[in-house]
């Protein structure tokens, strides 16, 4: 049985007066003892999913099952609890306490939890061990290096031996010497019976990665052909977030980009015609439509690959 | 949590040091305001109680011996029937020394017949036991054997008395009965009222019977204003404080977002993230306190007027520090308690 199941997880949000999903369907399953890469650009939801399996953030709809517990389900008086039982976190920015050494920063959050202050600084100890940096336990995180901040911060956040540990980019701001330890750290932390999921975007750790969620789903490529499709007046041709695979380019008609709102309207961003072409950025950059296309009149495209796009028409210019 | 709120304390020393020391400065004028109302409070009840007697037989109409002036024949005694019962001379006159000199001192002088009510236990010296003797106040320049001179004639102080003021540091003088008279009605068949002990059964149609509780709530009229608004520059004063301990605690608390999100993140309950801000200004406050407690001793003999410390002031002023501290530190805590955790994951490495 899987520890970690996540299941059409879908998060909504409104920014900017616009209703924006960083993650629409997402799901996947992780096992005691994997290391789950979540693989994306910035900005594709990865820290919003970390988020969600810690408890952080409700998601708008879908299933996190950790263990025996429903992530989703907990009412948020638990969530707080389910946090200091159950998950790890490691986060970017390291996010150390600056007034506190290396080994008080480790056992504060368990003197905060309900741990003695003997019980908290005894397991510090050992995970300053753990992570290599025993003599380095009295300095305040202002004298430790940037890769010696993140395996206190990684040590932070297997105080309290938790089953699932959520690292949010360990590696993105170290140099390769630092993120190599860091690697090594969470190979071996894996090892010893843990989940461990990381967001990233940092290539380096796909090679130890035992399942890896691509953020960005990849792109049903026409491997270079282009076609023509019509769509009548009033259809839709994309969404607003849905994947982009794919470049139109208008030979007759007219087609509107519009983009929902928060309350459900829609916002007329504008209105193309023929030679223009539109639904580029996306598939260009790897995001989601950030709104909708639909057809004004009856209206004949070709569909492009973003790579044919790119050379025919952007280098064209 | 000590240990949290300690780090952080240590951490940001420099500013919890400058915000103590304001704090203390705050804190010490508080001090010395509440020994200033103390003193206004308890001044003129230690010298009515000091000249004797359980009440004043005045003139009708005449709110109190030294708010109005009163005068009556000294025959009128006769009719007044109590334990015992001696006539008085009060009124506001000047004393100057007898090597001259530009400094006169308002006084008020007490006429009483010697010995009796009306003359006060002196505390150096002793008591008047003739004519031309006075006891002073201790808070006039004049020591024992030193000549005087009271409205220009001369007295020569036989003894001095403690906490025998009125009206904000007006010294009592006490001299002979007929010495005041002369001074006051260059007559010896005027006084100002009498001193009975005891309850007072009769007394002439013409008069009133005050208390010598009576006597001294009316002499405290008259400051009345100047007591509202020492009160009121207390109240300021603690605005002031809570003031500067709020915006250092509101500042941490900004500065401190991200550790507090961190801290959320990982299960630690807003209640004692809360306690942890919370401590830390009832921290400073009493640290503040504290070294008010020392710097009134230095700062409360500067001031003109005695100032009167009640021993409560050092168990109520801390209190009210403890409770002002949490209260300054709500704004600092509303910030805390609405802290999103997820914070936690956003920002630069450092």
């Amino acid at each position: 049985m899987a520890m970690l199941t996540v299941s059409d997880l879908v998060v909504e949000f409104v920014h900017d007066g616009y209703s924006v999903r960083p993650l629409d369907g997402m799901s996947f399953e992780g096992h005691e003892g994997e290391l789950v890469v979540l693989l994306g650009p910035s900005g594709c939801g990865k820290t919003t999913l970390l988020s969600c399996l810690g408890g952080i953030l409700t998601p708008t709809s879908g299933r996190i099952q950790v263990g025996d517990v429903e992530v989703t389900a907990l009412p948020r008086s638990e969530l707080e609890a389910y946090r200091r039982r159950t998950i790890g976190f490691v986060f970017q920015a390291f996010n150390l306490i600056p007034s506190l050494t290396a080994r008080e920063n480790i056992a504060m959050p368990m003197m905060l939890t309900g741990y003695s202050k003997r019980q908290a600084f005894d397991r510090a100890d050992e995970l300053l061990g753990v992570v290599g940096l025993t003599e380095r336990a009295h300095h305040k995180p202002s004298k430790l290096s940037g890769g010696q901040q993140q395996r206190v911060a990684v040590a932070r956040g297997l105080g309290h031996d938790p089953r699932l540990l959520l690292a949010d980019e360990p590696t993105a701001n170290l140099d390769h010497i630092q993120a190599e330890a860091v690697i090594r750290l969470l190979q071996e932390l894996r090892s010893q019976g843990r989940l461990i999921v990381v967001s990233t975007h940092d290539a380096r750790l796909v090679p130890i990665a035992d399942r890896i969620v691509q953020m960005v789903p990849d792109a049903a490529h026409d491997d270079g052909q282009t076609r023509t499709a019509t769509f009548a007046a009033g259809a839709s041709i994309f969404e607003q977030g849905d994947a982009s695979d794919v470049v139109y380019v208008i030979e007759s008609g007219e087609i509107d980009i519009v983009r929902v709102l928060a309350d459900g309207g829609e916002e007329l961003l504008g209105r193309l015609g023929p030679g223009q072409y539109f639904g580029e950025l996306g598939p260009l950059l790897g995001f989601r439509r950030s709104a909708s296309a639909r057809a004004a009149t009856r209206v004949e495209l070709t569909v492009m690959d973003p790579r044919v796009f790119r050379e025919r028409i952007l280098h064209r210019r | 949590m000590i240990l949290l709120t300690v780090r952080d304390l240590r951490y940001r020393l420099v500013r919890f040091v400058v915000v103590t020391l304001l704090g203390s400065v705050v804190f010490a004028l508080l001090f010395v305001a509440t020994g200033l109302v103390e003193q206004f409070n308890k001044e003129p009840y230690l010298a009515v109680d000091a000249i004797g007697g359980d009440f004043w037989v005045l003139r009708e109409g005449v709110s109190g011996p030294f708010t109005a002036a009163s005068t009556m024949p000294v025959t009128a005694g006769d009719a007044i029937v109590a334990d015992a019962v001696a006539p008085v001379v009060s009124a506001r006159s000047s004393l100057l020394p007898e090597d001259g000199g530009d400094d006169n001192e308002e006084i008020v002088i007490i006429g009483g017949e010697v010995p009796g009510l009306g003359l006060a236990e002196p505390s150096s010296g002793r008591g008047v036991e003739a004519p031309g003797e006075v006891v002073v106040d201790d808070t006039l320049d004049a020591d024992v054997g030193d000549v005087v001179l009271i409205a220009g004639a001369p007295f020569t102080v036989v003894g001095t008395t403690t906490d025998t003021t009125i009206l904000a540091g007006i010294p009592l003088v006490f001299v002979a009965l007929e010495d005041a008279q002369d001074l006051v009605f260059r007559s010896r068949e005027v006084v100002s009222g009498f001193l009975a002990d005891g309850a007072v059964t009769a007394s002439p149609d013409d008069t009133v019977v005050l208390s010598s509780d009576e006597v001294a709530a009316d002499t405290l009229g008259p400051l009345d204003g100047a007591i509202a608004s020492i009160d009121l520059v207390r109240v300021l004063l603690w605005v002031v404080a809570i003031i500067i301990i709020g915006a250092v605690v509101y500042l941490s608390a900004l500065e401190r977002q991200r550790d507090f999100a961190v801290l959320k993140a990982v299960g630690v309950s807003n209640r004692t993230l809360l306690g942890s801000l919370g401590l830390q200004a009832v921290l400073v406050a009493l640290a503040a306190v504290a070294l008010a407690a020392v710097i009134q001793l230095f700062l409360a003999p500067a001031f003109p007027l005695k100032v009167r410390m009640p021993a409560s002031a050092f168990w109520q002023l801390p209190l009210f520090a403890v409770i002002m501290a949490i209260l300054a530190s709500l704004a600092g805590m509303r910030r805390v308690a609405r802290s999103d955790p997820a914070l936690a994951f956003s920002g630069a490495g450092g």
